[in-house]
């Protein structure tokens, strides 16, 4: 059961953030963008346990770690994505009204993305990585949270029936 | 039970951050392993952003095209449904001959240098979200190049080669904020530093208080030891505005550099700097300004006086 768990999960991690590295982050799109892997690891943690969505948030963090745009050192996304999946798992789970509403997981995922970038951007500071101004910092962290909200919806449904088949049970949403 | 249940998730809450803590450690204290680990996953992932690329650009040329057109997208909708394949041949040949002019014009610009460089493809950007600029090319250590290496493009300096794989390699942006190089400016040959700050625009630090500046000069590479990771010569920017602040130690400017980062097809890497100096050979020639028409009415006066109204 844990095989199946782990090879399905891994296997669908793996092709989204293949078509995140070489399709979505090519177009190159106003205000940062958005990133279909963040989206998906926060669904993803969302639909499962705190103890699930810790892990599902290291092993995302370890590949986005390892993508060749990512310029913090190893390990820096992993803890952010660790600690986030935690809390937004933590938040959710057990709480029906909250999983059981397209519209609230979708609020989620987004105050999650925002919260995400602005750790990322934070711990960043604290290792010593430069980055752009503030002014462009916000623009972008702002803006990847509107493209959140406007894309996350459209992915819940697909990431609803993948955790669905990686879990063997069916979330009603 | 269910203390249990909580302890084991406690449990591995702490074992993955210390996992993760011990990641960034042994990554900042630069074990080799951690950053071979990241190079095998840019080699890995090199196909997909080739393939990613040949998708993308004909659609990111179309919709460049379609927003430029601006007020007549109607028409152009229509002609594109008529003319589909004739459009999609036309963009892939457009594509192509914007890159072969990138890259003869980085030749002509090489050559005057007598610079020895290796030409390469932008295959992807880096991300956004990655709050850095950055962008990977299609050449990397099998085609000679090695870290610290200068790349440029038509117009001047792109950046500096910050990493190094076999296939491809990631190149800094001059417009990432962690970006510095030292400068000179063409004529007078004050020299500064110039700062990239995540956009097209730099700052530039003059480094003697007593000399000028003007808007309008234009600021050429300084050149590193054995050509890394500056070969001297390059133009860098044209100097916008001149900041003289009251009791400034040291007199800045804003400048803008003459490479356009969002079209960037094809770059070079300076793989051998010339042994002379090409002091202000590379320095681009004045824009000449279009000659203003004007134009000229003659009245002739009717021989017959027109009747008024009184």
């Amino acid at each position: 059961m844990l095989i199946k768990w782990l090879s399905i999960t891994s296997a669908i991690f793996l092709a989204i953030f293949i078509i995140q590295e070489s399709l979505v982050n090519q177009l190159t799109l106003p205000a940062g963008g958005f990133s279909i892997f963040i989206i998906l690891t926060l669904l993803w943690a969302a639909l499962s346990t705190p103890e699930v969505g810790a892990a599902t948030g290291f092993g995302a963090g370890i590949l986005l770690d390892l993508s060749p745009s990512t310029s913090g050192p190893i390990g820096h996304w992993t803890l952010i994505l660790l600690l986030m999946g935690y809390a937004i798992s933590f938040f959710s789970y057990g709480d029906e009204n909250m999983r059981g509403n397209p519209l609230t997981l979708v609020l989620m995922v987004t105050v999650g993305n925002f919260i995400t970038l602005i750790a990322y951007v934070g711990t960043g500071f604290l290792f010593g990585l430069s980055t752009v101004s503030f002014s462009q910092t916000l623009v972008t962290i702002l803006g990847s949270s509107i493209w959140t909200l406007v894309v996350s919806p459209l992915m819940l449904p697909a990431v609803v029936w993948l955790h669905d088949l990686a879990f063997d049970a069916r979330m009603r949403i | 039970m269910r203390n249990g249940g909580e302890n084991r998730g406690r449990l591995l809450l702490v074992i993955l951050i210390v996992s993760s803590l011990l990641f960034v450690t042994l990554d900042l204290r630069g074990v080799s392993v951690i950053s071979g680990i990241r190079s095998a996953t840019h080699t890995a992932l090199s196909p997909f952003q080739r393939g990613g690329n040949i998708i993308v650009t004909p659609i990111k040329n179309f919709i460049n095209d379609v927003t430029h057109l601006g007020r007549t997208r109607n028409q152009i909708e229509n002609l594109k449904v008529q003319n589909q394949k004739l459009r999609e041949r036309l963009i892939l040949r457009k594509n192509q001959d914007g890159e072969i002019s990138q890259l003869k014009s980085i030749l002509d610009l090489a050559g005057t240098a007598r610079f020895k460089i290796v030409s390469a493809k932008v295959i992807s950007q880096g991300s956004s979200l990655a709050f850095t600029r950055t962008i990977t090319i299609d050449a990397g250590s099998g085609n000679g190049i090695k870290k610290n290496m200068t790349v440029i493009s038509a117009s001047g300096l792109v950046g500096v080669v910050k990493e190094v794989f076999s296939n491809s390699a990631i190149v800094m942006l001059s417009t990432d904020p962690a970006f510095k190089v030292g400068v000179r400016i063409a004529g007078t040959q004050q020299i500064g530093i110039l700062v990239g700050t995540g956009s097209n625009l730099a700052n530039l630090q003059l480094l003697d208080n007593q000399t000028t500046i003007k808007v309008g000069d234009i600021l050429l590479a300084r050149g590193s030891i054995y050509g890394r990771p500056f070969v001297a010569g390059v133009p860098v920017g044209r100097v916008i505005s001149v900041s003289n602040a009251a009791g400034a130690v040291t007199q800045s400017a804003t400048v803008q550099y003459f490479t356009n980062f969002g079209a960037l097809g094809v770059v070079s890497v300076v793989v051998k700097a010339p042994s002379a100096d090409p002091r202000d050979s590379l320095v681009p020639a004045k824009p000449v300004p279009t000659p203003i028409p004007t134009v000229t009415i003659f009245v002739t006066p009717s021989p017959s006086p027109t009747a008024t109204r009184n």
